[in-house]
């Protein structure tokens, strides 16, 4: 996917890079120049090509006037006075009216246009442009809705108006960090855009391909459009880990619920999962602390789980897991309902400025504290748990062998939870994130594992289901997380 | 991080057992050579104390009776999947028969804590390689594959009926113990490091963090058994200072130069034999940090000890005497002529008794000796070190 990423990001360039300064002179000469190009020549010179109507509804634009109908890029770019002369357009206008500005092609097909003609979208094996740019187009606005665009464009505004403010830099944490998130939230928006814009750029391609009878350049174009269209599913599944944390490792926990032996088990099994799930993935997984059950199972355990988008990921997870079966731990093989709870904390990255920890305000204690210790015992037991007076957060580890690395393990553990309660106050106190402070308390039932009477696997919020419980048991999980998620995302923008 | 585990066994395999070095990745192979020889070594830079422990050199000064620790063995023993899983059934299930009779008749370990010690010498004895990852991977695959160990199965048999039977401690099975962040070379006749002892080196840290004069000095561990606690405070002292490490005994005087060779520390620790302030002639008064972990237990208390620390530890480092203070006192009532004015003590006690007894000994009976005496506790909570400062 990374890879894909980057091809994207070079092949935009290419196109953003031809806009030259006096793009809007040259667009008057674009056909004369396709007129003369060959078809390779003429494929760099298609970002001229595009138009755009303009707020006002004046539809196709181009010439002197413009300034309005600059492209999206640019625009944005403007906006935050990055050109190197704000004033070009007159000045400072509200990104909204701007954002308003929608790309097209020469004329005046946008992507809303192409969603609305409702054009038959063919198999992918079927050469219709119609149908590839049908297809690409549902995805741009599939991907606009799950990156929660209008959202984006308030955001970005905003972040534009606060780096205008003459005495940011007094404060240099805050500027870094308002400049940090306008930068991502940039380079974000601006794929987008370029993404759709390349597709509007292939359609005009094609219509002028037709119109100069040039084979060669159409079918190219087609190809293009083939090429955009398998990206774009790319990129859907990307848009759905577009959130603040997702890229980061985690932290995932399990408890076992009410109901002893039997639920102790199934929060091993549950555990099991996800141990299996990130090593297919290609996650580390490391345990980080595990309270065994007397007989069986486990009480709770901590697992770590480092690798790119572990979080965004495993957060679709959260909440409480219910297994119905026949009890092996039941000498009368009845059937028993238990659960398991879990909870995935993210380990933010360096960008992200910690909530400091005072050693004053710790509490550091050893298990198993009975006995005279010291030189009177000898122990291979180095567990060490951490409370966090002020907030009566508590972190345990007990996997490595030394009291030493148990601790900077627990300490490791307990700054993600206090990371975690400070991102959660944040997010109360902004509006926006309260979607985000659901995620990560511990939610209700989500899912259900059913070995008998009958075998399935179901999960309660999207009814995905599965029939198969024992490859879901094996880290068999993708599914449930992708529709998911995109059934979060997708209906998360539906709503208001 | 451990390698990345693939979904089949037989894949995996060939990764897992050429990547040997997996277990370094904690301490990562140095680049610079060692030398024997302190007197030779004396006029080149001092290096880094974080720099990474060479590899492991030979065991040239110890007798050859003691193989070296297992972890520090060459991988040279190959056994099939299935040999090395029969064996490991057979100990697991030979640590689940122990249950708790260990622990209640001497607060011993229980089978929960023998099977994570089974899964420790798992990962001595395999190059790294997640023991828990075999059952799945042999579930899946072939059996027959080939495992790279450092110790032959019969030998493996050997070593875990002395643990369970002979009640061996875990820490002279593999030959080492996990200390801070170090990994220290044991075997009998050295006390294993206790992690209660950890928090000398943090307090010698907090007060070196706000003294530099006392970074700089020279600091002294006596009675250093396999140099845990010098090699602890040679690290944190960085670029500054240097370490006496002294023992009476020839097995502890072996094992800690070991160590200290391991972690290139040759040049910051002098280890030298003696009975406790003895070998410290020529620098009194000049040392800026006096610490120890001293017997402490009463001569009563030994013939109940837990069978892991009374059969097999020495008891040159555990019996402190009637009252288990003989040697604490000794160290009191001779540490102020080798303190200079301002530098710093730590000593670790049997708890909250010989703390108390200690304090007031050092203010009633050497008054204005030593100032800001204070006790600290132990992860356990219970009162485990007296600290102070020399007068002056």
């Amino acid at each position: 996917m990374r890879n894909m990423s980057a091809t994207f990001l070079r092949r935009s360039r290419t196109g953003y890079s031809s806009h030259s300064p006096n793009w809007a002179s040259r667009a008057f000469s674009i056909r004369s120049l396709f007129g003369f190009a060959a078809p390779s020549e003429s494929r760099l010179e298609v970002p001229e090509s595009s138009r755009f109507r303009g707020s006002d509804g004046s539809g196709f634009v181009a010439g002197p006037r413009s300034r309005v109908g600059a492209s999206w890029v640019r625009r944005l770019e403007e906006t935050l006075g990055r050109s190197g002369c704000p004033a070009r357009f007159g000045g400072f206008r509200p990104f909204a009216t701007r954002a308003a500005v929608e790309p097209a092609t020469s004329d005046g097909l946008t992507v809303e246009g192409i969603i609305s003609n409702q054009w038959t979208i063919l198999d992918e094996s079927e050469g219709d442009w119609k149908s590839h740019a049908a297809a690409i187009a549902q995805s741009i606005s599939l991907i606009k809705r799950r990156l929660q665009w209008k959202n984006l464009l308030v955001r970005l505004e905003l972040l534009s108006r606060q780096l205008d403010k003459p005495y940011l830099w007094d404060d240099p944490q805050h500027a870094g960090k308002i400049s940090r998130e306008h930068g991502t939230l940039m380079v974000k928006m601006k794929e987008v855009m370029e993404f759709e814009q390349e597709l509007l750029e292939h359609i005009d391609m094609i219509k002028l391909a037709r119109e100069e009878n040039d084979a060669d350049l159409e079918s190219e174009s087609l190809k293009a459009l083939l090429r955009m269209r398998r990206f774009s599913k790319e990129k859907e599944l990307e848009a759905l880990l577009a959130g603040e944390h997702d890229s980061c490792s985690c932290f995932i926990e399990v408890q076992a619920g009410a109901g002893g032996t039997e639920s102790m088990d199934w929060a091993a099994m549950v555990m099991n999962m996800y141990k299996t799930w990130a090593q297919r993935r290609g996650y580390g997984v490391t345990v980080v602390d595990e309270m065994s059950g007397e007989i069986a199972g486990i009480k709770r355990a901590t697992i770590k789980v480092d690798g790119e988008y572990a979080f965004g990921y495993a957060k679709a997870e959260v909440g409480v897991h219910r297994l119905v079966r026949i009890s092996p731990f039941d000498s009368n093989k009845r059937r028993h309902t238990s659960f398991a709870a879990v909870a995935v904390i993210p380990i933010l990255g360096g960008g992200f400025s910690h909530v400091q920890i005072n050693e004053s305000d710790l509490r550091i204690e050893r298990f198993r504290a009975g006995g005279a210790g010291g030189q009177h015992v000898n122990t291979t037991e180095s567990a060490v748990r951490i409370v966090h007076i002020p907030t009566g957060v508590t972190a345990t580890c007990q996997n490595e062998r030394s009291q030493h690395q148990n601790k900077a393990s627990a300490m490791a553990v307990l700054q993600s939870r206090l990371d975690r309660l400070e991102m959660a106050r944040q997010a109360q106190m902004n509006a926006q994130h309260t979607q985000s402070l659901t995620e990560i308390s511990w939610g209700n039932q989500i899912r259900s594992y059913v070995l008998h009477p009958y075998r399935m696997v179901k999960d309660l919020r999207t009814n995905y289901e599965v029939s198969d419980p024992d490859s879901v048991l094996e880290g068999d999980l993708d599914g449930f997380i992708w529709s998911y998620l995109s059934d979060l995302m997708d209906k998360d923008e539906a709503s208001p | 991080m451990k390698p990345t585990v693939r979904p089949s066994f037989v894949r995996a395999w060939p990764c897992i057992a050429s990547d040997f070095s997996t277990f370094f990745l904690r301490l990562p192979p140095p680049p610079l050579a060692h030398a024997r020889n302190i007197a030779q070594i004396r006029h080149r830079r001092i290096h880094s104390s974080l720099s990474p422990p060479p590899p492991p050199p030979l065991l040239a000064s110890s007798p050859p009776s003691v193989p070296p620790p297992l972890f520090l063995r060459p991988p040279k023993y190959t056994t099939t999947v299935a040999d090395l899983l029969e064996w490991h059934s057979w100990a697991k299930s030979l640590a689940a028969s122990v249950g708790s009779s260990f622990e209640d008749s001497d607060n011993g370990p229980d089978s929960r804590l023998l099977c994570r010690e089974l899964n420790w010498l798992m990962e001595d004895v395999l190059d790294g390689f997640d023991p828990s990852l075999m059952h799945k991977a042999v579930a899946r695959d072939d059996p027959d594959v080939i495992v790279s160990s450092r110790a032959d199965v019969q030998e493996l048999y050997r070593l875990w009926k002395q643990r369970i039977e002979e009640r061996r401690p875990f820490q002279y099975i593999v030959g080492c113990e996990h200390w801070r962040d170090l990994i220290l070379c044991v075997r009998e006749g050295v006390l294993i490091p206790r992690p209660e002892t950890e928090i000398i080196v943090d307090l010698v840290g907090d007060v070196i963090s706000k003294d530099q004069g006392l970074r700089e000095g020279l600091w002294a561990d006596l009675g250093t058994g396999s140099g845990a606690i010098a090699i602890g405070i040679a690290k944190i002292l960085g670029d500054y200072g240097s370490v006496i490490a002294t023992d009476l005994s020839p097995v502890a005087i072996q094992v800690a130069s070991f160590n200290v060779e391991r972690y290139s520390l040759q040049e910051k620790i002098e280890v030298r034999e003696g009975s406790w302030l003895d070998p410290l002639k020529g620098v009194e008064g000049k040392v800026a940090g006096l610490v120890s972990n001293p017997p402490y237990i009463p001569s009563d208390d030994i013939g109940g000890l837990q069978a892991e620390v009374g059969r097999h530890e020495p008891r040159l480092a555990l019996d402190g005497g009637a009252e288990g203070m003989d040697d604490l006192l000794h160290l009191c009532n001779g540490a102020a002529s080798m303190l200079k004015p301002g530098s710093f003590f730590a000593f670790e006690t049997n708890g909250e008794k010989q703390c108390k007894f200690l304090v007031d000994y050092m203010q009633n009976q050497l008054p204005g000796s030593f100032c800001n005496v204070n006790t600290a506790s132990d992860f356990a909570g219970t009162q485990r070190f007296v600290t102070g400062f020399r007068n002056g």
